[in-house]
């Protein structure tokens, strides 16, 4: 009974934890994107490889963001059993949802800083960092966001 | 060509399922498939057992659960008497195939199990525990209706066949999966494993009453040792534990011996020669 | 809603431009597939499975992707690109992104 309990309830109580700061986590962080995709709304970012023909630019340079965001206990355990049944793995989706805004916003937080107008040709590329103790599960996904951030002289 | 800076609708990205609703769905799904395979596994197995010559078992298993003495190493006394007395119960047993062996474990716990190739392991708690030669026949009894029942090899069986099945059907990917699987089916298997207990018990009655004329000591020994049947109280408790609540045993124990007229009353035999070697 | 992956909508004129609009999906196929193809891995030859695995997944970060650009009010997506990454073992993760615009 006692092997039961230790079996059964560390992982739950780990999962509980989990579930609620994971929540709690990710709601803050939510507010914080957004917060920060209303204040640099005004910066474009685009795929085009070229300047729009209007555009007068004076100075261009590499510029990139990136993030790395952990997985949390319970996500893990949702994704590790929807594998058992395939389909979307609804747990990761927050996940990479957040990961690809906030590199997107430190890409044009940079770019604002730095006295750059705009971002053109912007990528974003995904990396899985592989926990060291077990590769087959995540310890954390790295989105990087890169382009060109341009001055412009009749700045939009 | 104007830049118009809108930001687009929220949550487009994301699946609106809740998460405590996906995890009920998953685990309960995993659950179900894990109960599913273990009952096969059983059903599998119980169809097998029983076919598996005892020569085959003997040959198997021979040395995997020897008593670990070594050759110059005095034997313990007890094993002796215990041998003899397990020789006198399984004369009641004409047909008994097995040559058995009895091996004393050095556990506090009071416990005693089949193990294949027909060696019976005692505890040391239940040799401290148990106070008349009749309580320890009829454990020695019940074991020995394992050995009939081929329950020993059904045991060790489930476990292989219910591994293998979930590896199978593809329940060996994630270790929190696997892990909840095992336990659900370990609590399904449980429902097997209290018939075979039942079972068990009714020969074991059988083998006391020819042994003694009455079957007095065999609800004693549970009296004794209220702790045997597992902690917990209650239904689940009771669907829990391996073993069926010692209530419910010696409930179970004194219908068998009404329907079969075996007197629950009679003279109990000292125990000889088994206190502890030391 | 129109699709492209060059920086126009050939015959048609960009008017308006918004940002970046993305979709993306996490998907699984169930084991059974994935230990069928764990044979085809000594044999070689397509991977069905996954063809279809990603070919849902793909389609599925298309149409989210369309959505967000719907919710700007745009008619078209110009210059996508497609990322995959493999952020769970068996999982695929789709990713399509581009600029959403407004063609006459």
């Amino acid at each position: 009974m006692v092997e039961l309990g230790v079996r059964l309830g560390i992982p739950l109580a780990l999962l509980v934890l989990a579930y609620f700061t994971g929540a709690a986590v990710e709601r803050r962080h939510y507010a914080s994107i957004r917060e920060r995709e209303l204040r640099w709304r005004s910066v474009p970012a685009i795929t085009f490889r070229s300047v729009p023909p209007s555009w007068k630019v004076t100075e261009c340079t590499l510029i990139t963001g990136s993030v790395v965001i952990s997985v949390d206990y319970f996500k893990r355990f949702l994704a590790g059993l929807r594998a058992i049944f395939g389909g979307r793995i609804k747990a990761y989706e927050s996940l990479l949802d957040r990961a690809r805004r906030e590199a997107l916003m430190r890409l044009k937080q940079k770019a604002v800083e730095r006295g750059y107008h705009a971002i053109v040709n912007v990528r974003l590329e995904t990396c899985r960092m592989a926990n060291a103790r077990n590769s087959e599960s995540i310890a954390g996904l790295e989105v990087l966001a890169f382009g060109t951030a341009v001055k412009l002289r009749n700045a939009p | 060509m104007k830049f118009d800076p809108s930001i687009p609708e929220d949550g487009i990205n994301v699946s609106r399922t809740h998460p405590l609703r996906e995890a009920l769905l998953l685990v309960g799904g995993v659950a179900a498939i894990a109960i599913a395979v273990a009952v096969a596994a059983a059903v599998a197995v119980d169809l097998v057992a029983p076919h598996i010559p005892i020569e085959l078992e003997v040959r198997l298993f021979s040395g995997w659960f020897d008593r670990g003495v070594e050759a110059d190493e005095a034997v313990d006394p007890r094993e002796q008497s215990l041998a003899k007395l397990l020789g006198r119960m399984a004369g009641h047993w004409p047909e008994n195939p097995y040559a058995f062996e009895i091996a004393i474990w050095d556990i506090p716990e009071p416990n005693a199990v089949a193990l294949p190739g027909g060696v019976i392991a005692v505890t040391d708690g239940l040799l401290e525990n148990v106070e008349s030669e009749n309580e320890l026949a009829f454990v020695l009894g019940h074991e020995l209706g394992h050995f009939r029942n081929r329950d020993h090899l059904r045991g060790l069986g489930r476990g292989i066949a219910f591994s293998l099945l979930l590896v199978a059907v593809g329940v060996g990917g994630s270790s929190s999966a696997v892990e909840l699987a095992s336990l659900a089916g370990q609590f399904a298997q449980r429902g097997f494993d209290r018939d075979q207990e039942i079972e068990a018990d009714r020969f074991g009655l059988a083998l006391l009453a020819a042994e003694y004329g009455h079957v007095s000591g065999a609800e004693a020994f549970f009296e004794h040792l209220p702790e045997l049947g597992g902690p917990l109280d209650g239904e689940l408790a009771s669907y829990y534990s391996t073993h069926p609540l010692n209530a419910d045993r010696i409930q179970a124990l004194r219908g068998m011996a009404h329907e079969m007229g075996w007197e629950l009353r009679g003279e109990r035999q000292p125990l000889l020669s088994l206190s502890p070697a030391r | 809603m129109i699709l492209s992956n060059i920086e126009t909508v050939p015959g048609k004129e960009i008017t308006r431009f918004f940002g970046v609009v993305s979709g993306s999906t996490v998907r699984a196929k169930h084991i059974g597939k994935d230990i069928m193809a764990g044979f085809k891995n000594i044999v070689g030859g397509e991977l069905k499975a996954y063809t279809e695995l990603i070919g849902e997944a793909r389609e599925d970060a298309i149409g989210r992707m369309v959505r967000e650009a719907e919710s700007l009010g745009a008619n078209a997506v110009v210059n996508i690109r497609f990322s995959t990454s493999s952020v769970a073992q068996g999982a695929a993760e789709l990713f399509a992104y581009g600029t959403a615009v407004t063609v006459e």
